[in-house]
């Protein structure tokens, strides 16, 4: 009963308390839109490029026209030599430049292997890996026409197909198949902003506590008696709030921004319920070192990024140093942006994330039992204040 | 004049007792921008991902199938953990997030391939993973290239064709690619040099609006805007100095660890590319004097630097590129100094273009640092008449 009671009396404090509403109501709502507004556009297409043609040569100008005619690239410009094609690249008018040899064509007429260079600005890989797979796609489909029509001199039209390629292949990018950045970055981003939106509304509200008891975490009201009921009734609070923001992100977001939605409803709800009183503890437990309201944004906020380089998303988990994976263990986001990714974007059911949802049951019962020997701790340095 | 200074340094003293009495303040603004340079770097020690798990499904399993896997396990980029039996085990392989990509060979492949039936082999990848996914593509690509590759070179020696002219009948046009100035794709050098940064710049943001607000908090905004001598300027800047000198140490702290620690690219001198860290320092710490003029609560000015310390992250576009993002963020990067941190680190650091390229950054990062002047008079008001709000 005493848990009802202080389900309600967190509730009632929240909702008087515009800068906690702030945090666990419309920041959860907010982001994710900022957040898949930012992304949406998905791709970079026709990146901008300047070329140098020293050939002048039928094959160069179809080489060229190839490459132009690539979603990921667009000939801005035509330059006579490199120091002005250089110069583009510093205005900034076009991020990489194509540079097609003098004897481009003359080696290929004489059987002589030749080079096309690619010269890229790397102020972001995204430009680099368009300006290359273009090019590279464009060499594959004209080498194979040269290799036939030069060498092999097929006969039937048939022939001459299976001969520019004796083995097909097919290229399938599963789970997110336009290749964008919105599917790959926001799904990982929404489980952050529970987590970190969670660690900010309990840390805001054991300051605010701290501030009005005087130092104490805890209102003096009664029913204050038990850790155990208080830690159960704060995250009874919370719970039921954050699962509206889950089915939120899961539903809403994932709808509207048209983002991969392969996963199972009761998959998720399975997974995502674990994963937010997961969040709640840690946060109960983490709010131990917040004194006053404000401070829980200095330290929760930055930690945004480096927990979710952590996860092994966006930076592939193989490569991530033993130490660090070890350290990431300790992160209820760890886990869930992991489990979310592969459950909502992959369509794994929950057995196929049961690594995942292990490591979020052992966080439970750790932060669990530290979260009621805080409270235990603080009912009894109260007790022994009063005295 | 002289009183000013007295002013400004008394207030700055005052400020220096606040800090000694809350161990947070060092651990905000020196402890977790040094973790950040440490965790990062760290965590991108080795430059490029490489030995991704990936799968093979070998339905045919002949000698020729097994020497297209065994081209595939030799590259770079890939580690070939294991082989599945069918199609649907390597995709829950791939749910459960052991392998990142897989490549299939279906039955029968080498027998079309030698009656010219053009067999067809194919290669997935979870792109889910961006960065593992479309590293592992490439291998997958040349991979599948190279097999049907090995079939012509079969047919041309057969043909007699002598093995010294192979090549230039195989692949007749190369691409010869020279990233400039990063040539071994190092993403530590990509993304480390924005993301420290970036974060130093968020968390300048939050501390600055945090310790202005302070004053509300404590009730002691009166008594700092009587020893500012009733000016906002003066009280502000008396009490930004010491951590702005925090900021300045750690600015140029990062850029010494950078660029003559890990020897990333610099092919400017080390003094200009920390000029314009500098330079963001201030801009940054003026943009969050900005956002609290404008909302004069610390909750909200908090808020506000929060909100745009982490998006302008996004927007900067070193990742995702700003200029594929939606008009209303490129008018907004105009106005971030990550952003244009990043285009005078790319300008200057990274490729050493003439400076005269340089200058709307500049401009814009000198305008952003005179924007507090259009918010004194309400700073002035709120010290007089404004309270703390929770």
């Amino acid at each position: 009963m005493n848990i009802i009671k202080i389900w309600y009396d967190e509730l009632q404090t929240v909702f008087h308390d515009v800068g906690i509403i702030l945090f666990v109501v419309i920041l959860p709502l907010a982001y994710p839109i900022i957040y898949a507004y930012v992304y949406t556009p998905e791709v970079q297409r026709d990146v901008p490029v300047a070329v140098v043609d020293d050939s002048k040569s039928a094959l160069s100008r179809e080489f060229l026209r190839k490459t132009d005619a690539t979603p990921e690239v667009k000939i801005v410009s035509y330059c006579t030599n490199m120091t002005e094609a250089y110069s583009r690249l510093e205005r900034q008018d076009a991020y990489a430049i194509i540079h097609i040899d003098r004897d481009f064509a003359n080696n290929l007429s004489k059987g002589k292997q030749t080079s096309v260079g690619l010269y890229c600005n790397m102020m972001s890989m995204v430009y680099y890996k368009c300006a290359a797979s273009a090019l590279s796609n464009v060499s594959i489909a004209m080498n194979r026409k040269i290799k036939v029509d030069k060498y092999l001199k097929p006969k039937t039209e048939r022939e001459s197909q299976i001969m520019q390629t004796p083995i097909d292949y097919k290229y399938t990018s599963l789970y997110n198949p336009q290749g964008g950045y919105a599917a790959f970055m926001i799904p990982p981003i929404l489980m952050m902003i529970i987590q970190q939106s969670l660690f900010l509304g309990i840390g805001m509200s054991m300051g605010r506590n701290r501030e009005q008891n005087g130092g104490f975490v805890i209102p003096l009201s009664p029913y204050y008696k038990k850790s155990v009921e208080i830690v159960l009734g704060k995250t009874l609070f919370y719970l039921l709030l954050y699962i509206i923001h889950a089915i939120y992100a899961f539903i809403v977001i994932t709808k509207v921004f048209t983002l991969p939605q392969l996963g199972h409803y009761w998959d998720f709800i399975l997974f995502v319920i674990p994963y937010i009183i997961d969040c709640c503890f840690l946060g109960m437990v983490l709010s131990y070192m917040i004194f006053r309201r404000e401070d829980c944004m200095l330290i929760f906020v930055f930690m945004s990024l480096p927990l979710y380089f952590m996860c092994g998303l966006s930076w592939p988990g193989s490569a991530i140093p033993e130490g660090i994976r070890y350290f990431s263990y300790i992160f209820p986001s760890t886990f869930g942006l992991n489990a979310y990714m592969r459950i909502s974007g992959m369509g794994a059911s929950i057995s196929d994330v049961s690594f995942e949802m292990k490591g979020i049951a052992i966080q439970i019962c750790v932060y669990f039992i530290l979260a009621c020997l805080i409270y235990t701790r603080k009912i009894r340095k109260m007790l022994h204040k009063e005295v | 004049m002289k009183e000013v200074i007295i002013r400004i340094f008394k207030i700055g003293l005052r400020e220096i007792e606040i800090f000694s009495h809350r161990p947070m303040y060092l651990f905000v603004i020196i402890i977790a921008p040094l973790f950040c340079l440490i965790y990062f770097t760290q965590i991108m020690k080795r430059g490029i991902p490489t030995k991704m798990p990936c799968g093979v499904v070998d339905m045919d399993n002949t000698s020729t199938t097994r020497s297209i896997v065994r081209i595939l396990g030799a590259m770079q980029n890939t580690d070939l953990k294991e082989h599945y039996s069918n199609f649907s085990e390597a995709r829950k392989a791939m749910q459960k997030g052991e392998i990142y990509a897989f490549f299939y060979i279906p039955k029968n492949t080498t027998e079309k391939a030698l009656s010219s039936r053009k067999p067809e082999i194919s290669f997935y990848t979870a792109d889910t993973y961006y960065a593992a996914g479309s590293l592992l593509m490439k291998d997958l690509q040349t991979t599948s290239e190279l097999a049907g590759l090995a079939i012509t070179r079969a047919t041309l020696t057969a043909k007699g064709v002598p093995s010294s002219m192979m090549m230039a009948i195989l692949q007749p046009i190369t691409i010869e690619t020279h990233p400039l100035n990063n040539p071994t794709l190092n993403y530590s050098v990509y993304l480390n040099n924005i993301v420290v940064p970036g974060l130093l710049f968020l968390i300048i943001m939050l501390f600055t609006a945090y310790t202005i607000g302070y004053e509300w908090k404590m009730g002691t905004q009166k008594e700092l805007f009587k020893m500012a001598g009733e000016s906002s300027t003066i009280a502000i800047a008396g009490k930004l100095w010491p951590q702005t000198l925090l900021y300045c140490l750690i600015m140029v702290l990062i850029d010494v660890y950078f660029y003559k620690y890990l020897e990333f690219p610099l092919n400017v001198s080390l003094i200009r590319i920390i000029c314009a860290g500098l330079l963001c320092v201030f801009a940054s710490q003026a943009l969050a004097v900005f956002f609290f003029g404008i909302f004069l609560t610390l909750r909200m000015g908090m808020s506000a630097c929060s909100l745009f310390g982490v998006l302008q992250i996004s927007v900067s576009g070193f990742t995702f590129p700003l200029t594929a993002m939606k008009p209303i963020f490129q008018y907004l990067a105009w106005v971030s100094p990550l952003r244009h941190y990043y285009m005078l680190y790319v300008n200057q650091a990274l490729n050493g273009f003439k400076l005269v390229y340089a200058w709307p950054s500049i401009v814009a990062l000198l305008i952003i640092c005179l924007l507090p002047l259009t918010i004194l008079f309400r700073l002035a008001h709120a010290f007089k008449n404004v309270d703390y709000k929770p």
